[in-house]
């Protein structure tokens, strides 16, 4: 009894702490304040390494000498490995296929889709696959591909 | 005959053959059975359902027990109840009765093929993508998009991992509707459906060979799977 007297005595004397407690709390919203202002303010900032440059075209036309540049790769990636006619290189081994692809593909501009991959067996394959022209015509690809309002959505389906 | 795909990363834009990955082709290059994927996805929507539609028969409806008028000598049609179907504000004779499950199964190898023919032709239409890590530059959530357009990946991608991914990307992917992130167990037939293109981590694609090609291998269950076995991938 006579300790929870001196309990009620000690609470009373620590009410007077309610006066700072509001200016801390004052201090906590200045400060959620501040918070709020530099969270606006940073995702402004992109770093430019970061942003996209806009879609390319999948226009591929193939450059006339695609045939002697494709056997200068062939005998410079296969070395000294080849038959005698260089289009007929089975292109079985991985390191082998994914150089020649990938300089290829950083040469021309044009990549050869997952969904024909298993189809390139022999270096006459890529040759018939890049000297085929790609062309991304037609209008309503064209306005697929334009800039529309975020929320405009044309599918369109041949 | 070994089917492979370009291996991407999503740290650079640019970032795209990095190496060339191999893919089973029980896996990756099955039959394009399209009646299994309707099937396989019919039954994904419709084994949850529920219907509670339910109306009352005759029987349960409030009132009409007693003979309205009697049977013989007023000119009109016998009846027995004026809560009868043909009654106005009677019961009805066949409406739908409580709440009805449509609950059902297919074989657990239906439901792999499903998923098998799925990843082919998601793969065979080009629209397979394969990452060797989902680690992101920034937590924004434009630049998943910007990739996604320059990348040609389509209106709406499904990105697949196998346990944990980087905050990066789960931050920036729980704020976009198009691009979703799901765990390697989620994968099913109606999510690759309705995403437009699919993207795979090559943990994942080990996961999911590991795991569907299985049960091409495998003697029938003496007791069902759902129970403990030492020997279950």
């Amino acid at each position: 009894m006579a300790a929870g007297a001196a309990f009620r005595v000690a609470a009373r004397r620590l009410g007077l702490g309610a006066a700072p407690r509001r200016a801390l709390w004052g201090g906590f919203r200045k400060k959620e304040q501040e918070l709020e202002v530099d969270k606006i303010v940073e995702p402004e900032k992109k770093e430019p390494s970061l942003i996209c440059p806009p879609p390319r075209s999948r226009k591929y036309l193939p450059p006339e000498d695609l045939q002697s540049s494709l056997e200068f790769l062939v005998r410079e990636i296969f070395g000294p490995s080849i038959p005698d006619n260089w289009q007929q290189t089975p292109l079985k081994e991985n390191r082998l296929k994914y150089r020649l692809l990938a300089q290829l593909a950083s040469e021309l501009g044009h990549t050869v889709p997952n969904s024909q991959l298993h189809l390139m067996c022999s270096a006459k394959d890529v040759l018939n696959f890049y000297s085929t022209p790609v062309k991304d015509v037609s209008k309503f690809d064209e306005l697929c591909a334009a800039e529309l309002p975020p929320n405009l959505k044309i599918t369109w389906e041949q | 005959t070994a089917v492979q795909a370009w291996v991407e990363s999503l740290r650079h834009p640019d970032d795209t053959r990095l190496g060339l990955a191999d893919l089973h082709p029980d896996v990756f290059a099955v039959n394009p059975r399209l009646d299994i994927l309707h099937t396989v996805a019919m039954w994904q929507k419709n084994f949850k359902r529920i219907s509670y539609a339910k109306v009352k028969t005759r029987a349960e409806v409030r009132g009409g027990g007693r003979k309205p008028w009697r049977q013989k000598g007023t000119g009109r049609s016998r009846q027995g109840s004026i809560r009868s179907p043909l009654w106005r504000g009677g019961g009805i004779a066949h409406g739908p009765r409580g709440p009805t499950s449509y609950f059902y199964m297919l074989p657990m190898k239906v439901r792999v093929m499903g998923l098998k023919v799925a990843l082919t032709v998601k793969l065979m239409q080009d629209n397979l993508h394969i990452v060797d890590c989902l680690e992101m530059p920034t937590a924004d959530p434009q630049y998943l998009v910007e990739l996604a357009r320059y990348r040609h990946w389509g209106q709406s991608v499904l990105i697949v991992d196998i346990n944990e991914m980087p905050e990066n990307i789960e931050n920036a992917a729980a704020s976009l509707k198009t691009i979703t992130l799901i765990p390697a167990l989620g994968l099913n037939v109606h999510s690759m459906l309705k995403h437009h293109t699919l993207v795979l981590t090559l943990d994942t694609v080990a996961f999911l060979e590991k795991k569907l090609l299985w049960h091409d291998t495998r003697y029938s269950p003496l007791y069902p799977f759902s129970m403990p076995y030492s020997d279950f991938p």
